[in-house]
């Protein structure tokens, strides 16, 4: 069983200087991420596992996999908790 | 009748009023856009269990599962059905809201007139827009409290063109962005009227403004603005004072101040992308209004130079 990670239907984001923000249409609440943020956010277009969204980090930034795993594992929790994110389990 | 707007109505009165209205606002749509007007006794009763998004005197029920927008004004005084892809209103105008009309054009239309752009490519943004004497647009945007129209009113008496004081639109389809203005005079609370300092002026509907157009004042009216300078003020007790700040936090007060934003999610990402932009092409900064704004020198032309 994985569990992989999407974007909520009701999101919208968009970005200025690299950093971003974040619209819930459901809620109609907003909020701000900095630049990993909004490359998390591209990635999850597309269901993705916490592995997948580590190398996606690891990929675009010189920062080490234990590193970015904390950030994705973080980033997930808050946005999970503002309902940005949906988990599918597969 | 302002070109882009197309009135029906069987009530050849109001659509004459309506129509001399939607010439007042100056709106030039790039697109077509029609309103059927129904003059009733009352307006027939509707089911629709979307969760209205209240506003004073409004409430709209936008998204699924029904699709479009229907707003409501005042219980059910007026009521309209915007379709969900195509600028078009069907209207129902009661007889008994048709004796206040200042009241249902700035309350009602206002709104309707507000959805039937985004349709067309003009997103709102809950601000007010100038032109400095050296050419730069700006951008004041923020709540009903924080100094837009007095602020407005005191750049026109510095010579400065003012659009609106209020009510702007992004035309999504220009680049850099422009600002389009809802002509309508700036109205003034008596704090305001006191910086100002000038008798006169038109009353306003609710009686406890005044309004000025920028002309009358020493300015002249900017029906389009291309924003260089964003700035977010608030009032405060000493001087002005310019702040830089952040774009992204810029963007997040933008997106505050454009509440109708994520109200329909066919046009929502189009609109979060057009502030974005705007934000991108502007200096960004929050700005402390002192009561100096009124002294005889251009103090925001000095603080921002």
């Amino acid at each position: 069983m994985t569990t992989r990670f999407v974007r909520h239907p009701d999101l919208r984001h968009t970005a200025v200087d690299g950093e971003g923000i974040v619209l819930h249409l459901g809620s109609r609440r907003y909020f701000s991420v900095n630049e990993t943020g909004v490359v998390l956010l591209e990635a999850l277009v597309t269901p993705r596992s916490v592995d997948e969204l580590v190398t996606t980090l690891t990929d675009a930034y010189r920062v080490s996999p234990d590193d970015a795993r904390r950030s994705v594992v973080t980033f997930l929790e808050r946005c999970a908790a503002a309902k940005l994110v949906v988990a599918e389990e597969s | 009748m302002s070109p882009g707007f197309h009135v029906t109505c069987g009530d050849p009165a109001v659509r004459a009023w309506i129509g001399e209205w939607l010439e007042a606002t100056r709106l030039e749509p790039p697109g077509a856009i029609a309103l059927t007007v129904r003059v009733a006794s009352e307006v027939p009763p509707t089911r629709d269990e979307r969760t209205p998004f209240r506003q004073p005197q409004l409430e709209i029920r936008s998204g699924p599962p029904a699709g479009g927008v229907r707003i409501t004004w005042r219980g059910d005084q007026a009521q309209a059905c915007i379709d969900e892809r195509a600028a078009r209103a069907d209207l129902v105008i009661t007889r008994s809201a048709l004796t206040g009309r200042d009241a249902l054009a700035q309350g009602f239309l206002v709104a309707v007139t507000v959805f039937l752009l985004r349709r067309v490519g003009w997103h709102h943004v809950h601000a007010a827009s100038a032109v400095d004497p050296r050419g730069r647009g700006w951008l004041l945007a923020g709540d009903a409290q924080c100094g837009k129209s007095t602020t407005a009113a005191l750049l026109a008496a510095h010579g400065w063109g003012v659009g609106a004081d209020d009510l702007t639109f992004l035309d999504a389809a220009t680049a850099p962005i422009e600002v389009v203005a809802l002509r309508a005079p700036i109205a003034l609370r008596n704090g305001g009227l006191a910086l100002l300092a000038r008798a006169g002026g038109h009353p306003l509907r609710d009686g406890r403004k005044r309004g000025f157009f920028a002309e009358e004042l020493g300015g002249r009216w900017a029906d389009r603005v291309r924003p260089a300078i964003i700035a977010l003020p608030r009032v405060d007790g000493g001087k002005t004072r310019v702040e830089p700040v952040e774009r992204r936090d810029a963007l997040a007060e933008l997106v505050r101040w454009s509440a109708w934003v994520a109200l329909e999610p066919a046009l929502a990402q189009s609109h979060l992308d057009a502030l974005a932009r705007l934000t991108a092409q502007a200096t960004c900064v929050r700005l402390a209004l002192g009561p100096d704004l009124a002294e005889p020198r251009d103090v925001l032309l000095a603080l921002v130079p």
